[in-house]
């Protein structure tokens, strides 16, 4: 089992979720992708379902129409899996902090489903790329 | 009793994920070094298939379950009995029989069965979509590719594969005429198909269907669809080895990375096609060319 | 002179809808202004959707203290210029008559007058929530001056309603 743990931090798969965001974080994690800042020399790749998925990559604030919707893809998500709460959007809620429709940040709404998710939050607006792959590695290191 | 040793060690199930997997490999670095990114490691295929079985299975309440994870055991294990028959004889260690060319190609065909059986079974209106895709798609890379076989027997005189490779020995290659080239490349491009890869990977549309029929698949059951799509990935250039070179090791290594290169270069350059094109495709320009490549092999150039 | 030929279109409207309107003013050459009565909006409005040639851009809605306003867009495309009809809709009474029965233009800018500002609309066929969550409590109305975002906390939330 051990050999097994050890392969699952060498390949990681993320599926992309956007829960009520701006689409600027969304753009961003394209970049990750490109020569330049290569994950894919990790073993990351995008799949298109999440039932695939070791890592879910939500980004923006979550909203009154996502919440129940994220909680059935993160119920659907096999276990052990690593929740990305992405941008300043993701970890609290941003500048739409006292919206009427913002139901409330991503921790905050995953610990009713499930309260030991492993979370791991990269803040920015929109996050750098550089923080974006400090923030991969250190999720790694903890599962 | 020995060819349980095949069938398990050698040239059988370890030997061939390990080089299927190793193909995979070799697959996404020089994709990625065509796009200028660096790529994984060397042991990143091994790094999947043990990560999906560190994971849960998920059987959704639609589906019909014993069906469900049946499928890819199913699929794994025929494409591993193709693959031992395969190498078999191509290796010499045993005399194959007559007409084994032609179960080895109905045993490549049952990963694909396995496939539709999948997305049948797994209650999900995305994956009915890919199923109908995969059929038609079947339907449409099948007619060519039997052609080039039954061509290539015919010119052997033999039905069997150390019957073909003995005939290559004697009167030189199939693929140094001009029949062996234009049959080359039409059977380039049903390999591609089969493997559902890039410009034909329609069942498995990834972000159109969400992927499609392996939308439901999870865990060890996904693990055993990914080491049977690797197995297929060695064991469909090494039929093509056995049709068009037929000789020795040493060439047999040459050719078969030049093979595995020309279908990523060809996955890199190209986008997805609709399942009309497809069918269009095969059914006209591929299936011309091999009646002509037949015709030239029977006059002789 | 540039602006009296362009007075025609006022003078036009001043003809027909004599008694209807309130005021009618052109502050500049492409915009004229109307104000009507709340019983006689949807009528002029379907008049000069009809058989004036206008089109619709938008509407509009605001909370001014006595009730809410709602304005009406149109676009003349012909003559290059919008006309506005405005009414004030008394908090005594909110309701409109809905044009959306018989336009389809109409339908989705009163759902969302409707769901946002408190407004009911007579007659529409297919009063549902347009952009907030069917989950987001029934009585609150967002865009309204004395809305706190401190009146909606979580528990108010009915999840039930959401659909899935």
């Amino acid at each position: 089992m051990d050999i097994l743990k050890k392969s699952f931090k060498k390949s990681i798969w993320v599926f992309h979720l956007s829960t009520a965001a701006c689409n600027n974080c969304d753009i961003e994690v394209l970049e990750l992708l490109t020569p330049k800042y290569d994950v894919e020399r990790f073993g990351i790749k995008l799949v298109g379902s999440p039932r695939h998925a070791d890592a879910l990559l939500v980004c923006g604030s979550v909203n009154a129409h996502a919440k129940p919707r994220f909680l059935e893809v993160y119920r659907q998500t096999p276990k052990p899996c690593l929740v990305v709460a992405f941008g300043s959007c993701g970890c609290s809620s941003g500048i739409f902090r006292d919206s009427y429709s913002i139901v409330g940040p991503v921790d905050k709404v995953l610990k009713e489903e499930d309260p030991d998710a492993k979370i791991v939050y990269i803040p920015g607006c929109p996050p750098k790329p550089e923080a974006m792959i400090e923030g991969i590695v250190k999720g790694l290191e903890a599962v | 009793m020995s060819w349980l040793i095949y069938y398990i060690i050698f040239p059988g199930f370890i030997f061939a994920s390990i080089a299927g997997l190793l193909t995979v490999w070799l697959d996404r670095k020089v994709s990625a070094r065509v796009q200028w990114r660096e790529g994984p490691p060397w042991y990143q295929g091994f790094a999947d298939i043990g990560k999906l079985l560190y994971k849960e299975v998920i059987v959704p309440e639609e589906a019909f379950g014993s069906g469900f994870i049946a499928a890819p055991l199913f699929g794994l294990a025929a494409v591993t009995l193709a693959v031992t028959i395969l190498c078999v004889s191509f290796f010499g260690m045993s005399e194959g029989f007559i007409g084994d060319i032609i179960v080895v190609w109905y045993l490549f065909a049952i990963p694909s069965i396995a496939l539709i059986y999948i997305g049948s079974t797994s209650g999900n209106p995305l994956s009915s979509v890919g199923v109908s895709r995969e059929i038609k798609l079947m339907l449409s890379y099948d007619l060519p590719m039997a052609i080039v076989i039954v061509m290539m027997a015919l010119k052997a005189g033999s039905f069997s594969i150390s019957g073909i490779m003995e005939w290559q020995r004697i009167n030189g290659s199939n693929i140094s005429n001009w029949y062996g080239i234009i049959a080359f490349v039409v059977a380039i491009f049903c390999i591609q198909a089969k493997l559902g890869r890039v410009p034909f990977d329609l069942p498995e549309a990834e972000t159109e269907l969400g992927s499609g029929i392996l939308l439901e698949l999870s865990g060890g059951v996904l693990a055993a669809y990914e080491l049977s799509k690797a197995i297929m990935l060695f064991g469909l250039p090494m039929f093509l080895i056995i049709l068009f070179w037929g000789k020795g090791i040493i060439g047999g290594v040459l050719m078969y990375l030049l093979i595995v290169v020309l279908l990523i270069l060809i996955k890199n350059t190209n986008p997805r096609v609709r399942i009309d094109h497809a069918m269009k495709y095969f059914w006209g320009w591929m299936s011309g060319a091999a009646v002509l490549a037949a015709i030239l092999a029977h006059l002789g150039a | 002179m540039a602006k009296k030929n362009n007075q025609k279109v006022m003078k036009n409207l001043k003809k027909k809808l004599k008694k209807d309107i309130i005021d009618i003013v052109q502050p500049r050459e492409n915009r004229i202004y109307m104000r009507v009565k709340p019983e006689k909006a949807p009528g002029i409005v379907e008049y000069l959707f009809s058989k004036y040639k206008c089109k619709l851009c938008t509407a509009s809605g605001m909370d001014m203290r006595e009730g809410i306003e709602i304005i009406y867009h149109l676009a003349k495309e012909d003559e290059n210029m919008i006309i506005n009809v405005k009414t004030l809709i008394p908090y005594s009474k909110l309701e409109i008559e809905s044009i959306g029965k018989k336009i389809k233009a109409f339908r989705w800018i009163e759902r969302e007058i409707n769901e946002m500002l408190g407004v009911k609309f007579k007659g529409h066929p297919d009063m549902r929530r347009l952009l907030l969550a069917d989950s987001f409590p029934k009585g609150k109305y967002p865009l309204r001056k004395n809305f706190k975002n401190s009146d909606v906390t979580d528990e108010d939330y009915d999840y039930e309603r959401s659909g899935i």
